[in-house]
């Protein structure tokens, strides 16, 4: 993007309904055409979003820091260059830079990052922050020759990664990956020394373009993918295993093939991180089973469900995971090797990201692995991610059941030996909350998804109060599912989001959710915040039940009215309270 | 006025109604720093960052506080031998 039409798209006109969004952007320096940029990358990425840009003192970055009032801001982005951490290590300021200077430079510098970190800890403790670690170069002050690392500067270097290592698993902080952006901004091609000194504005405006867009993405940090379908022939591994035999597919450095284990490598380390792994292929069901019995496999059979192994279509087997999965294609990759076999699945699900497998392609391929950690990407990886597959395998065997004696009974439900634990706290930590409340759609009261900022500010609400639910029963556990939010006034809550996974469907949780809100909280009424969506239908059909009729926003369900609708429920209820 | 002058002063035109969006193209082409209340210290370092990218030019630091009108922009371009 040139700057020209960063001021272009900052000239469109805002719509009423469009979300402000206030950004401060803070570093020591003039902020100038990275403003600019910023607020033009969030402003093409997600129109719908206006971005109020607010900047801080010049040349006091740590102060600008510590003075943010994160009631005021919705993000903050903090930009450091060495010369915030001391001015010696900038082309502005003439302070000396004799050897015996080093020393000092060093001290003060630590000094002032560990006042920067403590500051940003803070902040990320109320709304997200963005850092950008020193992107410019450090001038020649070192006694050593350019191409030599001195002692001075590994120890500069040391103390920057030593507070990046601090702060990177904070959850409300991400911190721009500097390996990603020099694939974009060379750092040779960075610094602008003419602007620096004239306008105190640093960067060439490729740099600040580049960068700007890279900070963007994190600002609007997008949830990540949750299924990837793969293909098997020349894209799990190197031949037709129809064809050549179990034995004589391959994947190794040995026989040029690398990159097929380099594939079923990712696809593993994918699958450890909670995301879905499947296979669609056309196939012997039976030879394929063959090959799965291979040792040197890097990716395990108990990795991957479900396996479509058959001569349907393509769009078939895929309609079939998604099934098994239950989730949106939306939130899906689909991965061949063959174009026809892509365009065939897209056709019939044409919000999937069908990628090609460019197996002949060795720059293409690296790019793919790159993309895939790019769709799938978390901040961490929790419990409930190695859960999953668990649990979908679970919910298989439920439904398994289930069909053999639909609807599901009491005497099903008596035997399932279900534990609900419920957990009432205020952690604006819990990730897992956060994260089924953005990506939950079927039971979902009103669909409406909440910023880190939002989430953050949440827990400020004196009245606030969440409640979570993990399940497990004889079939497995599947960890946190539920999720209520809302605040209570007098006799009365007001429910202003409620969640739940679809795995845990058909088993009246969401019962005993009500029940537990009734009983532990002591309230007569229960009002919710319901808006209808293209895909909340199963929370409007379990309003719809207890109301007696169609759930209308505001829709307030009493205590009597709930007592003498509430089926048979028999899990065995555990409670834990955190204030 | 050829063909190429028009086609340079188009294009002044769409810089300098990117750093002044609310100026008409009659105004900006009479604009200069008196006259418009909208033209500060930063839209000069814009307007300079912008054309300087947008031509391919680079502009002496020391030149830029006297651009302070269109026709100064359009005849410093034009020194500089871009058409």
């Amino acid at each position: 993007m040139k700057l020209i039409q960063a001021l272009e798209i900052l000239r469109t006109p805002s719509g009423e309904s469009d979300m402000r969004m206030k950004v401060l952007l803070a570093a020591g320096f003039t902020p100038l055409h990275l403003q600019t940029f910023l607020a033009a990358h969030l402003r093409s990425g997600s129109p719908q979003i206006v971005p109020e840009m607010q900047t801080g003192l010049y040349g006091d970055l740590a102060g600008t820091l510590e003075r943010v009032d994160p009631a005021a801001a919705g993000a903050v982005v903090a930009v450091i260059e060495w010369s915030d951490l001391d001015p010696r290590l900038g082309m502005r300021t003439l302070g000396g830079w004799r050897p015996t200077d080093l020393a000092g430079i060093a001290q003060s510098a630590e000094a002032s990052l560990g006042r920067v970190v403590r500051a940003l800890a803070a902040i990320a403790e109320r709304i997200p922050v963005v850092i950008v670690t020193p992107t410019l170069p450090l001038p020649p002050l070192f006694t050593t020759r350019g191409a030599r690392t001195s002692a001075a500067e590994a120890r500069l270097q040391r103390n920057l990664a030593s507070a990046i290592e601090e702060l990177a698993p904070v959850s409300g902080i991400r911190i721009v990956n500097p390996q990603a952006l020099a694939q974009v901004s060379a750092p040779a091609d960075r610094y602008d020394i003419k602007s620096d000194l004239n306008s105190g504005f640093p960067y060439t405006l490729a740099h600040a373009g580049a960068l700007a867009e890279i900070i963007a993405t994190l600002l609007r940090d997008r949830q990540p993918m949750k299924g990837l379908i793969t293909d098997l022939d020349d894209t799990l591994w190197s031949g037709i295993v129809g064809d050549d035999g179990p034995d004589q597919i391959s994947w190794s450095l040995d026989r040029h093939t690398q990159l097929h284990a380099i594939y079923q490598q990712m696809l593993a380390s994918l699958a450890g991180a909670g995301v879905l792994i499947g296979v669609a292929s056309k196939n012997d069901s039976a030879v394929v089973e063959r090959a799965f019995e291979r040792e040197d496999l890097l990716i395990s059979k108990s990795d991957i469900y479900p396996f479509e192994v058959h001569w349907s279509a393509k769009s078939e087997s895929v309609a079939r995971i998604l099934k098994a999965w239950n989730i949106g294609a939306d939130s899906v990759v689909f991965v061949d090797d063959n174009p026809m076999e892509l365009a065939e699945v897209k056709a019939a699900f044409p919000e999937m990201d069908c990628r090609l497998f460019p197996r002949n392609d060795y720059v293409a391929t690296r790019r793919l692995f790159h993309d895939l950690r790019d769709a799938f990407g978390k901040h961490v990886v929790s419990s409930e991610d190695a859960l999953r597959l668990e649990s979908l395998r679970a919910a298989g065997a439920w439904r398994g059941d289930e069909e053999s004696a639909a609807p599901v009974s009491d005497d099903f439900l008596a035997a399932a030996e279900a534990v609900l634990a419920f957990d009432c706290g205020l952690s604006p930590e819990d990730m897992r909350a956060f994260e089924l409340i953005n990506k939950t759609n079927q039971f979902n009261l009103n669909g409406n998804r909440l910023t880190e900022s939002e989430w953050r500010k949440f827990f400020a609400d004196p009245g606030a109060f969440m409640l979570t639910a993990s399940y497990k029963d004889k079939f497995g556990p599947l960890g946190k599912i539920a999720v209520v939010l809302g605040r209570a006034n007098g006799r009365r809550i007001e429910v202003s989001a409620w969640v739940m996974s679809c795995r845990a469907f058909s088993r009246r949780i969401e019962h005993q959710t009500l029940k537990f809100l009734f009983d532990q909280l002591g309230v007569e009424e229960i009002a919710f915040d319901y808006r209808s969506t293209p895909r909340n239908g199963p929370l409007t059909d379990i309003l719809r039940e207890q109301l007696g009729s169609a759930p209308a926003p505001g829709a307030i369900l009493t205590k009597s009215h709930f007592l003498a609708r509430i089926p048979a429920l028999f899990h065995c209820v555990e409670v834990s309270v955190h204030v | 006025m050829s063909e190429l002058d028009s086609e340079l002063e188009d294009r002044l035109v769409r810089c300098f109604a990117s750093v002044f969006p609310a100026l008409s193209e009659d105004e900006i082409r009479a604009a200069s720093a008196d006259s418009s209340g909208v033209w500060d210290s930063l839209a000069t370092v814009t307007l300079g960052a912008v054309i300087e990218e947008e031509f391919s030019v680079a502009i002496d630091p020391n030149v830029l506080p006297d651009l302070d009108s269109f026709k100064a922009f359009l005849a410093c371009l034009r020194q500089a031998g871009v058409n």
